[in-house]
């Protein structure tokens, strides 16, 4: 069954020009930010890098190296991946791998690597591996 | 369907701040309802993470169009603008309330923070915007139903039973089922899925406690705040869920035993894991299950 609805036979009261006014201030800012980040956005592919922390923890024989990973350049990166490799002086070697599902553009994301073996005795090497674009 | 003259609803244009909010939380409810399962799927937060902004500008214009040609017909207000400029004016308001919500969900959920950067805030927000704001567009018609002509049939059906008892269990059961079927509805189909283990393992305490306040609030404004159920009838309602509060309180509760066993119905929790696990990833799937759960106590 259909129905007519009312008609708004009357103009819009105060209230309801107050909700336009925001509605339309909440729409025209998110165009106006997506205009920005399209005009000041760089189509650079991505810059990707990695650096560990210096302060190490120590729990239960198990070693922690945080590491953060950052994207510089223009685009997202999807599925980065960082690996470890720790060499110790007795020729010893661990590894570790992590992957980050997505990396936007001057975003930054922290992690940790997990060694047996003290990496401050060996030689410690933390490298972005991969990334494939969206 | 046209929206209909419902002589239940007294909002009106002019009636002042009280109809325009209730006509706002109105829309936030459909839109709620209907961009929950979205919200809580990963490959839409991964789109909105490295989409372009020309699309996302042609997405915003492309839900524009639909949202008003939607509003020439439904629309989130109960009056029918009568002019082109109205159903515009209309538009903006929906994607907006649109928009707000799925902001709002999205940072408490943590899926954007102050260090997101802003091109993934934003698409972020546009695609699970674009859900959030055809449901409020929607909001009429997912939520308004029969509500009011099942309320009176169950009224005159109540009126043959004469214990008391009898009839604040019958309530009671009723509001129960209700809360369930709602909560296994929406729930059912997020409960398996990934995306309770993530967004639970980055939720802190403090966290669970705001996705604990705002299932309830959302569950409370659906039910009560929302203009398309009749508060008056709904509290002459017996049974324990009588008061706006006490149904909030126990609808939840409900929606949260429901989550923790639909959890547990898919092996994403089990028996041997601490109760602090059954707990986070329960709190976070009782955020769809209680908005499931206070739609369909409005089909009661």
């Amino acid at each position: 069954m259909k129905q007519q609805k009312p008609q708004n036979s009357s103009q819009r009261s105060f209230v309801e020009k107050v909700s336009l006014t925001i509605s339309l201030s909440i729409v025209s800012l998110i165009v106006v930010l997506v205009c920005y980040t399209w005009f000041t956005g760089d189509n650079n592919p991505p810059v990707l890098s990695v650096v560990t922390a210096t302060e190490i923890r120590e729990i239960e024989q198990q070693y922690y190296v945080p590491f953060t990973v950052s994207n510089s350049g223009g685009m997202t990166a999807e599925s980065v991946e960082v690996t470890a490799k720790l060499i110790l002086k007795n020729g010893d070697i661990e590894t570790g791998r992590q992957q980050m599902d997505f990396l936007s553009r001057q975003e930054q994301r922290n992690g940790e690597f997990i060694f047996g073996s003290n990496p401050k005795q060996g030689k410690l090497t933390v490298r972005v591996a991969s990334y494939r674009l969206p | 369907m046209r929206k209909q003259n419902n002589n239940s609803q007294p909002n009106i244009r002019g009636d002042g701040w009280r109809g325009e909010i209730e006509e706002i939380i109105s829309g936030a409810s459909g839109g709620f309802l209907f961009g929950i399962p979205l919200l809580y799927t990963m490959e839409v937060w991964f789109i909105g993470s490295y989409v372009q902004p020309p699309v996302l500008l042609c997405i915003l214009g492309v839900t524009f169009v639909i949202i008003l040609l939607l509003n020439r017909i439904e629309g989130f207000r109960p009056q029918e603008s009568e002019t082109l400029f109205g159903a515009i004016a209309e538009t903006f308001e929906t994607i907006a309330i649109g928009m707000t919500c799925a902001m709002l969900m999205l940072v408490i959920l943590q899926r954007i923070d102050v260090q997101t950067p802003l091109t993934e805030i934003l698409g972020k927000i546009v695609f699970e915007g674009v859900p959030f704001s055809l449901g409020v567009a929607f909001s009429r018609s997912l939520l308004s139903g029969d509500a009011e002509v099942s309320f009176k049939n169950r009224n005159q059906t109540e009126s043959r039973y004469s214990g008391k008892h009898k009839i604040i269990w019958q309530d009671t059961l009723a509001d129960f089922v209700a809360t369930l079927i709602g909560a296994l509805f929406i729930a059912f189909s997020i409960a398996p899925t990934d995306e309770v283990v993530v967004l639970a393992a980055s939720a802190s305490p403090l966290w669970l406690l705001i996705i604990i306040a705002a299932s309830m609030l959302i569950s409370y404004g659906i039910v009560f705040a929302a203009s398309f159920t009749n508060y008056s009838e709904r509290r002459q309602q017996q049974g324990l869920f009588q008061s706006p509060q006490s149904e909030t309180a126990l609808s939840y509760l409900i929606s949260l035993v429901a989550g923790l066993l639909m959890l547990w119905f898919f092996q994403k929790v089990s028996l041997n894991d601490p109760w602090f696990i059954w707990l986070r990833y329960g709190i976070v799937l009782s955020l769809p299950a209680s908005i499931g759960g206070a739609a369909g106590r409005l089909a009661v």
